[in-house]
């Protein structure tokens, strides 16, 4: 059958798993203005951005002939759990002929999640399924791995863009490779690729470093978060996200009493601000803030869909924690409206204000 | 001792209960005059901008409170109501946005869990939700439970009966008999609407405008999600693949799907905050089956800046469209 999958950050990853399982996967193209608009003229007005925008590469994906599309499901209480119904009651009602296949938490329905591990495992074997998905989260764990250079290399390239080609070339070589021993190889180029990079040297007391925090689709999304973390990096800023794909699944796959992973330890330090699980990201991102501000960062930005629930009870909680903690923090609402020069001036004016406030703090 | 309840969001539909429940217990309780500009003005300074009008209307309650000079101001976290079920986030961490968001406020406030397994909520006051604020007595709390408990369920009763939210409240608090509302019973009806919205929506005068009030002036019979029993909501459910995971969402999609069910229902207004997360979804798979059952549907949306004529002429028009469309049937057109 011919499978498609929601766009978000890394797409390689989801694309391999379903390649070794005997797939044929369409690649949902990358969000583009016109996957916008196609979303926004078919969801409703005051959905979140991420559905609108998921809905957009849908239907695109679609017209490239997909014909199952398989997305996580969830149980609230953020709006997140129940796209797939909107979708495939929006998709219905014109006329896109698809199948959807929803993960919901495996604790909650365990029959449907069998069966639909059933339809996604196909005629492979068991110890097939297992080998690929071991490969598949090697393979996430090493691009995150990478993924982290980047970010830190991005700030001081000598050539501007040369670390965002890189980037995109690695992603190629392991988009290539479906053996652990090719992704050896694929690893070890990466890494050569990345220290090829020629660098600006700066000295290790004039390094900016910021935190970006928020909504999982937004932060991990670059084609609609106005390509946040190449805009920093140009800016000569390292970068670092609250969110990777290991650290997702991880904290996801494992269950409660013995989830000892890096983000229950970031949950704990939200507990202050908000002592229980509201949905989506909140308590994360409050977290992640605490977490970024004892790691010594200079600043965070916080990135939100317009009107996402949980991030509105942490934005409103932001200022308090700037004033415990001193530690800046940039809210920004990302819709369709993008105004990228709005924002990028916001940034800069950020930065300036961090940079200005290291050098009162050394006079 | 003085406690403040805000009039906003779930207070229609606990009021009987909290009220009840803090007298027997001998505080007197303080409840915030209905909304207005001034109050909403307040809420609006408070608050981040994007947030839904309910929340901001919520604050400008509590400033409102906390400047009145009460001991203490009774703000829940409503966590759940239903088992695998939750609220919006935002009530979730709505006190965590009150005591963060304003100076000093934290030890004014009793903030209890309720995190129950029905709407009947009095579980999540069986343990002392007031801390060391308040000496309560075991004995003494059971009691006040139990008549606040039988309050409410009276309201409830009163609520299925087709009156309104204000109506019931006042009948259970024995402040008014029941002849005092005769709307119910008026002699011809010929529209009836099925009328969707969260309670602080609906009876909010300022937020809705008293959409129900114009309503019946009309000569229209209005239907809410609260005159329906338990098993109307459980029938609708059973034949979706997935629900929603908010109570009162949940309640209200299923009541939407009761309504286009109902033969006596003749069309649908969804009354919905600007910026609501949980409605912009319900509203959307409501509208798109609005052909499949032939029923008129329409949603007005609401926020702060509130014209009244405007919704008088929607809803009048709406129900034009309704008569004639009868008329159109009777005369076999």
């Amino acid at each position: 059958m011919k499978v498609s999958f929601p766009y978000m950050g890394t797409t390689v990853v989801y694309k391999k798993l379903l390649e070794l399982l005997g797939h044929e996967v369409i690649m949902p193209p990358k969000p583009s203005q016109r996957t916008i608009n196609l979303g926004v003229k078919y969801s409703p007005e005051f959905a979140c951005f991420p559905l609108k925008v998921i809905m957009g590469s849908y239907m695109e994906a679609v017209e490239k002939g997909t014909e199952v599309i398989v997305t996580s499901g969830g149980h609230g209480p953020c709006r997140a759990g129940f796209y797939e119904r909107v979708h495939s009651r929006i998709l219905e009602e014109e006329d896109y002929n698809v199948e959807f296949i929803v993960f919901d938490s495996m604790f909650r329905d365990y029959k449907k999640f069998l069966q639909n591990v059933l339809r996604i495992k196909g005629d492979s074997s068991w110890y097939k399924v297992g080998k690929s998905l071991m490969l598949v989260y090697d393979m996430i764990k090493k691009l995150d791995v990478l993924e982290k250079e980047v970010q830190k290399t991005r700030a001081y390239e000598f050539k501007k863009g040369e670390t965002t080609r890189a980037w995109e070339k690695i992603q190629n070589l392991f988009d290539r490779a479906y053996t652990k021993k090719a992704m050896e190889e694929a690893f070890e180029d990466g890494k050569e690729l990345l220290s090829q990079i020629k660098q600006v040297p700066i000295a290790e007391n004039k390094k900016v470093k910021i935190g970006i925090v928020g909504e999982i689709y937004v932060v991990m999304e670059a084609s609609i978060n106005m390509k946040l973390e190449e805009v920093l990096g140009s800016l000569g800023v390292e970068v670092e996200r609250s969110q990777y794909l290991t650290q997702w699944i991880n904290y996801n796959a494992l269950p409660k009493f013995m989830n000892h992973s890096h983000e229950t330890e970031i949950l704990s330090k939200g507990e202050r601000y908000i002592p229980i699980e509201i949905g989506g990201h909140a308590k994360q991102t409050v977290g992640h803030i605490v977490d970024f501000s004892e790691r010594g960062f200079d600043g965070v930005v916080h990135l939100m869909p317009f009107g996402c629930l949980p991030e509105l009870v942490s934005q409103s909680i932001v200022p308090k924690i700037t004033a415990d903690l001193g530690i800046p923090v940039l809210t920004l609402s990302i819709d369709e409206q993008t105004g990228t020069t709005n924002n990028l001036t916001r940034i800069e004016a950020f930065l300036d204000l961090i940079k200005g406030k290291r050098v009162r703090k050394i006079s | 001792m003085k406690i403040g309840i805000p009039q906003s969001l779930l207070y229609t539909y606990y009021y009987p209960f909290w009220k009840t429940y803090f007298e027997e217990l001998g505080i007197e309780v303080v409840t915030t005059p209905a909304t207005t500009k001034s109050i909403i003005d307040k809420g609006v300074k408070a608050s981040v901008p994007e947030i839904c009008v309910p929340i901001k209307v919520y604050i400008g309650h509590v400033i409102t409170l906390l400047e009145q000079n009460v001991d203490y101001v009774f703000v829940p976290r409503f966590v759940s109501i239903k088992k695998g079920q939750y609220f919006c986030p935002k009530f979730m961490g709505l006190p965590d946005m009150i005591r963060h968001s304003m100076e000093g406020v934290e030890e004014k406030l009793i903030m209890p869990f309720i995190n129950t397994k029905s709407d009947n909520i009095a579980d999540a006051f069986k343990n002392n939700i007031f801390g060391d604020k308040f000496p309560l007595n075991h004995k003494q709390n059971k009691r006040a439970i139990e008549k606040a408990e039988k309050i409410w369920l009276e309201f409830r009763e009163y609520s299925k009966k087709g009156y309104s939210i204000i109506e019931a409240s006042a009948i259970a608090l024995g402040k008014a008999s029941k002849e005092a509302f005769q709307s119910l019973n008026q002699k011809k009806i010929d529209v009836t609407i099925g009328l969707l919205g969260y309670v602080y929506n609906i009876y909010d005068p300022f937020i809705s405008m008293d959409i129900l009030s114009k309503l019946r002036e009309m000569g229209v019979k209005v239907k809410t999600f609260e005159m329906l029993e338990e098993e109307d909501f459980n029938r609708q459910l059973k034949t979706m693949p997935k629900t929603l995971f908010w109570t009162f969402s949940d309640k209200l999609l299923a009541a939407g799907y009761h309504f286009y069910n109902d033969e006596e229902v003749d069309g649908l207004i969804h009354v919905t905050a600007f910026g609501c997360g949980p409605d912009s979804l319900l509203g959307k798979l409501l509208e798109l089956d609005a052909s499949i059952y032939k029923k008129p549907f329409m949603t007005v949306r609401v926020d702060e800046h509130s014209g009244e004529n405007h919704l008088q002429t929607r809803i009048e028009a709406f129900v034009d469209m309704i008569k004639r469309k009868k008329l159109k049937v009777q005369r076999g057109a």
